[in-house]
């Protein structure tokens, strides 16, 4: 009987469950199907009045192939993927004769599969390169050479030169960069919490910081959050700017020719150790390395932790979760301070274009074909994407828009794009050059680092052999 | 007899195709490809280079395989002592007479081991978090607050921290198989045992543990092929880290294959992974075998 009883409640359990997740799953693709036709229309309203000439001159009729991670969940607060969502949408319209097969995956998934399709030589037609893995695919012979493509677009004149630098090898280039430009590092900060410690601004050196972070931790709470529970982050959101700071631009980009430099030069071990030393201090809050920048950036929502370190990502979520709420207008941005004893740039941040759009170089036989994969790419990069995210999110990408109206955004939106482009000196994103072999290594060590478990000294020698035997 | 109901030979084998052909779909053509790919220089893509052995000279002397090794090994122990030995205390106490609601122990008991090791993980995750883990919270609340840590930050504690939810997962699964292995010898041995004046521990080690020894040497084996492949609940708590203090085997297979993309490599470790597994577990088999034919010899 009691037998019984209990798996009576075990199969009403069950059923209830099963019904909850049959509903959500329902209303989260109907959201996606109602999006996705109010997306569609608004993007063939703008196209139609800016880039008719390319309508129907292709040739080609049949499947391509593409794959990318703006998945319409990530498309809901991200400016990048909407418009690029809604971009692919208006070229299906406008290219009926070609069906277009998308295979979409949130990001981290899109890594993993499409090394693995690559490992099995069976890229999509076109998908989204992200720029370290260019020139080991290439050296494969899996991209297509798109240099004169580039230079023959429609758009070349617009065209950021400077955003390629990632996606070119020995003078060629193989993608057009896509998406929008993000930081990769930036702090985020309550402005009145910093008036009240005595600052105006963020402060620009860290000995000010600390001394700020006495009075952050009289009131309780953590001066500056930070996650690199995911391992990625300290290299990502912190090194490669710090990095910057002390061994100046020239470093890295020698680093990426393979022209002398290397980990164990002092310059980068002394960033090294400032990391470490930084880190050892009191100013960010102690599970840093336990949790990732998504948990990070929730104490600083909740008013945990005066400030927050991380990338355009986290700016995105901060703001579509602060809006309404008094500290939206508090939030302010600012470039992390120099270190004592850096010479570089004292105001760099780490921006640029990690994914650009590529084409299989299997293409090359179907001339068809290919003209439509390339006319796919000069769409997404080109001036619809860019004035669709301009005019809807302030964002920029690798076409330049003319004419941007601020005035129009709210003061986070313009604060946070003088932040991105304007008010600041950009330099590389460490990790969207080299190899990922090398970073995987690197990351690893940075973390027993930040313990302290292993010196700088060490991180930069491991890092150096990783690089020798994998670049 | 006999084989009058016997089914013929064709028929046998027909019914085992299936499985067989997925057995081999699954499990030897991988391995025979990674066998092959781990004698290339391969970084995924079209080109491969022959390298001979060169690919297991790097592992024999990667010190983060041997470590993840290691940690492996010690997940082995501990989970052997805490899913088998806590297993075997709880159904004890389960089927003592004192005990009420035995049904209900032994559902819930198992309901861990049914649920997703991601889950699993993530449900931890939150409690040892720093700041609002409970973990912490109770700490505090006993007046222990210099005892918080940031659990899962600690080189020398984070591989315990994670056998425990992988501990506490699998004692329900241990426990139905050790509960039907008592439940099937004679229950009159047990009433005479205490008839004759034995306490619930003699019992336990002069009458249980020789009855069902046999059950007992399967859930080892269970739990060190178990062991050797861990990886989900790790993935998800601490990515092997703080650096490479929690990593295990088949985790850094990973990270070298797809973080890394050395796939040429990353089948060397997974065939390292196939025959350090292989010895550790015939090690064991052989190890049962002794003790089972002891048993035969009294």
């Amino acid at each position: 009987m009691k037998k019984k009883l209990v798996s009576l409640l075990l199969v009403v359990v069950m059923i209830f469950s099963l019904c909850a997740c049959g509903k959500s799953k329902e209303t989260s693709t109907k959201k996606a199907e109602t999006k996705a036709p109010d997306a569609t229309t608004e993007a063939t309203d703008d196209s139609a009045t800016k880039t008719d000439t390319s309508a129907s001159t292709l040739a080609y009729k049949g499947d391509l192939g593409i794959m990318h991670f703006s998945t319409s969940e990530e498309s809901q607060g991200n400016g990048g993927s909407d418009g690029f969502r809604t971009t692919i949408a208006s070229w299906e319209k406008k290219n009926p004769d070609i069906s277009l097969k998308q295979t979409v995956l949130a990001n981290a998934d899109y890594k993993t599969q499409i090394a693995t399709l690559a490992a099995a030589g069976d890229l999509p037609d076109v998908f989204l390169l992200q720029g370290m893995n260019t020139r080991e695919w290439v050296k494969q012979g899996l991209v297509l050479d798109m240099t004169d493509y580039i230079a023959k677009s429609p758009y070349a004149d617009k065209y950021d030169k400077s955003k390629f630098y990632p996606f070119t090898v020995d003078g060629k280039e193989y993608a057009i960069p896509a998406l929008t430009g993000g930081t990769c590092t930036v702090v985020v900060y309550d402005a009145a919490l910093w008036k009240e410690a005595g600052f105006d601004t963020f402060p620009d050196t860290w000995d000010k910081v600390k001394e700020a972070s006495k009075y952050f931790k009289k009131k309780g709470i953590d001066t500056i959050a930070f996650g690199n529970g995911g391992k990625w982050q300290a290299n990502s959101c912190f090194l490669s700017t710090l990095g910057d700071r002390f061994t100046g631009p020239e470093w890295f980009k020698s680093l990426v020719e393979k022209k002398g430099a290397a980990f164990t030069d002092q310059t980068f071990v002394d960033a090294l150790k400032f990391t470490q030393d930084i880190f050892k201090s009191d100013v960010f809050n102690k599970d840093f390395n336990a949790i990732t920048n998504e948990d990070a950036r929730e104490y600083y929502i909740s008013g945990d932790a005066a400030a927050f370190i991380g990338g355009n990502w986290d700016v995105s979520y901060i703001q579509a979760t602060l809006k309404d709420k008094p500290l939206y207008n508090n939030t302010k941005f600012a470039v992390l301070p120099q270190p004592a004893g850096a010479t570089g740039d004292t105001d760099s941040h780490n921006i640029g274009l990690g994914y650009g759009i590529a084409i299989n170089a299997k293409l090359k036989d179907d001339p068809e074909k290919l003209a439509a994969a390339i006319d796919l790419a000069y769409t997404l990069t080109g001036p619809e994407f860019a004035n669709y995210v301009t005019d809807k999110y302030a964002l920029s990408s690798v076409t330049k828009v003319d004419n941007l109206d601020l005035s129009k955004f709210d003061q986070f939106t313009q604060d946070f794009y003088n932040y991105s482009y304007v008010d600041h000196k950009p330099c590389e994103i460490y990790d969207s050059l080299i190899s990922s072999a090398v970073w995987d290594v690197l990351n690893t060590d940075l973390q027993s680092m930040l313990n302290g478990d292993i010196s700088p000294e060490d991180v930069a020698k491991n890092a150096q052999a990783a690089y020798e035997k994998n670049y | 007899m006999l084989n009058s109901i016997r089914p013929k030979k064709w028929v046998i084998a027909l019914y085992l195709l299936f499985p067989i052909l997925l057995y081999v779909f699954a499990v030897f053509i991988p391995l025979i490809t990674a066998g092959f790919y781990s004698f290339f220089d391969w970084k995924g893509g079209p080109n491969k280079t022959f390298i001979g052995l060169d690919n297991y000279a790097t592992l024999i002397k990667d010190d983060v395989f041997w470590t993840s090794f290691g940690h492996n090994i010690y997940l082995v122990f501990a989970c052997i002592i805490g899913q088998i030995g806590l297993a075997f205390i709880i159904v004890l106490m389960i089927n003592s007479r004192l005990v009420k609601f035995k049904a209900i122990h032994r559902t819930f008991g198992f309901f861990p081991s049914t649920i997703s090791a991601v889950y699993i993980g993530l449900i931890w995750l939150m409690f040892y978090d720093y700041k609002r883990g409970i973990l912490n919270w109770f700490l505090e609340l006993i007046g222990k607050g210099d005892q918080t840590k940031v659990w899962l930050n600690e080189p020398k504690l984070v591989m315990l921290l994670i056998a425990i939810p992988l501990i506490w997962q699998f004692i329900g699964y241990y426990m139905v198989i050790i509960i039907s292995a008592i439940s099937s010898v004679d229950q009159e041995i047990f009433e005479v045992a205490e008839l004759d004046g034995a306490n619930a521990f003699q019992r336990a080690i002069y009458v249980i543990v020789p009855l069902i020894k046999n059950t007992l040497l399967v859930c080892v084996t269970l739990c060190v092929a178990g062991n050797m492949k861990a990886f989900d609940h790790i993935f998800v708590m601490t990515k092997g880290g703080p650096g490479n203090d929690s990593m295990v085997m088949a985790l850094y297979g990973y990270k070298i294959s797809f973080a890394q993309q050395n796939m040429g490599y990353g089948s060397a470790i997974s065939i390292g992974i196939f025959f350090v597994s292989l010895l550790v577990i015939g090690g064991v088999q052989f190890l049962v075998k002794m003790l089972t034919k002891e048993k035969g010899e009294i």
